[in-house]
């Protein structure tokens, strides 16, 4: 009875790789500028983290982990609560038809169709947050973080296959 | 054993049918969630308490490995230019003794001409230095977290980078504060242009330079105008410098902070003693403004 207890712990914090890594990368986005040296140039790599996840390990990474990464996209920016959430779960529902044809595709066309998602979710946050303040949000802003996210996908997806290894062996499926 | 297969089946889709009602309650809550925002309730404020309360120690565990290599870094860049550094503070030095005979000289002539005016002068103000520990780099967003210890510290407060006005409180829980940056949407600061005292609204719109709004059009405004606090609204006292006009583009006046918040490490929390009710009409807020530590 206590293996098993144990067992069920240590499958609970290992299937919860992908959410304490994307939650991590968040948190490391956060080191005041003063430090990295850089001004605003940092990725959304709570987005790229579910693009990556959901369609690799999508299993383990479900609409409860989107609604987690996307709570705390929420409460660490000034966006309206909710936003972010209603994001990141419709980038979910999006990939989930594409993610049995590109799962075992190149990297380059991967990494293309996060481009297009990507491009899909942030013209979506642009309009909700447009008319939550209604206000026309400046776009070269958001197109700007937009690039970055793009730019950075790459670096970020490296740091995610660095923590794939050390998901449970039987349940990775490629 | 065709029974037992059936009722498998009818467990499978039952499952199957369960799971999609709780994307469906998932999905409802993110857009109740947005419902909410809007009429600024105290469960979003609420839960936004809570979440600053548990991420508030781990993004201070998280920027203490980075602050330590940054301190490494700087002190052996200090070293490096120790000599050329001593060379420019001793000339500084100079000319900042001269201007400390100037300054005792007017605080006299000040105190002399304050007493022939009979003027009350205003309550000093009270303030607590606070650490930045994180740094919201998202465009969509201008927000710092600071860690404020066990210091009394209210939603709406002015938070002061080096010598101007950097941003205001926005939550305040346990020890940590989530600030709003002048430079973000949700924003508004009451102005005056220094020089000819033309009244506005600083609003940010999450660029790096926050646009004068509700100017006159026959306002006197020229680029390089010092922006200050105006104390309408009884938000924040009159006088306290933000910026400068950097860019006049038809109706479109930029205005760019005075303070580097790129490098800004700690800032000031000040207290002017403004009540509560006061805090209340300029955020808009049903809530208390003094938040729950």
């Amino acid at each position: 009875m206590k293996d098993s207890w144990h067992e069920k712990w240590r499958l609970f914090w290992l299937h919860g790789i992908p959410l304490w890594t994307t939650l991590l990368l968040m948190f490391l986005c956060l080191i005041p500028s003063d430090l990295v040296g850089i001004s605003r140039f940092c990725p959304t790599v709570g987005l790229i983290c579910v693009y990556y996840w959901s369609l690799k390990r999508s299993h383990i990474f479900g609409y409860i982990s989107a609604f987690t990464v996307g709570f705390f996209m929420d409460v660490l920016s000034s966006s309206p609560l909710g936003v972010n959430i209603l994001l990141v779960m419709l980038m979910v529902f999006a990939i989930q038809w594409p993610a049995r044809y590109f799962q075992s595709a190149s990297f380059s066309v991967i990494w293309f169709i996060f481009a297009v998602i990507g491009l899909g979710v942030f013209v979506l946050k642009w309009l909700l947050l447009s008319i939550y303040y209604n206000l026309l949000i400046s776009p070269n802003e958001i197109m700007f973080n937009y690039l970055a996210t793009v730019m950075f996908y790459p670096l970020i997806v490296a740091i995610n296959i660095g923590m794939q290894r050390f998901l449970p062996q039987e349940r990775i499926n490629e | 054993m065709v029974r037992r297969s059936v009722l498998l089946i009818q467990t499978t889709e039952l499952k199957i049918l369960l799971r999609r009602l709780f994307i469906a309650v998932l999905f409802f809550c993110s857009i109740f969630f947005i419902l909410l925002s809007t009429v600024d309730s105290p469960l979003t404020s609420g839960i936004n308490k809570a979440a600053l309360r548990i991420t508030g120690p781990i993004m201070q565990v998280v920027e203490y490995p980075a602050r330590i290599l940054h301190r490494a870094y700087t002190y052996l860049y200090d070293i490096s230019r120790i000599y050329l550094d001593n060379r420019e503070l001793r000339a500084e030095n100079k000319q900042m003794l001269i201007l400390q005979n100037k300054v005792r000289s007017l605080e006299v002539e000040n105190q002399l001409l304050s007493r022939l005016l009979n003027y009350t002068p205003p309550p000093e103000a009270n303030f607590i230095s606070a650490k930045i520990i994180a740094e919201s780099s998202d465009n969509f967003t201008h927000i710092l977290f600071v860690y404020i210890g066990d210091e009394d510290v209210k939603k709406g407060q002015i938070v002061l980078g080096e010598e101007s006005v950097i941003g205001r409180v926005d939550t305040v829980s346990g020890q940590y504060a989530k600030v709003i940056l002048v430079t973000d949407i949700n924003s508004k600061i009451p102005v005056v242009v220094e020089r000819t005292r033309a009244r506005g609204i600083l609003s940010g719109d999450n660029t790096e330079m926050p646009s004068l709004i509700f100017t006159r059009s026959t306002a006197d405004i020229q680029e390089g105008d010092v922006i200050v606090t105006s104390g309408v609204g009884g938000m924040f006292p009159a006088g306290l410098p933000i910026g400068f006009v950097s860019l006049l583009q038809n109706n479109d006046i930029k205005v760019e902070t005075l303070a580097d918040i790129s490098r800004i490490e700690y800032v000031r929390i000040v207290d002017y003693g403004l009540s509560t009710e006061q805090v209340k009409i300029f955020d808009g807020s049903s809530e208390s403004g003094t938040d729950e530590r």
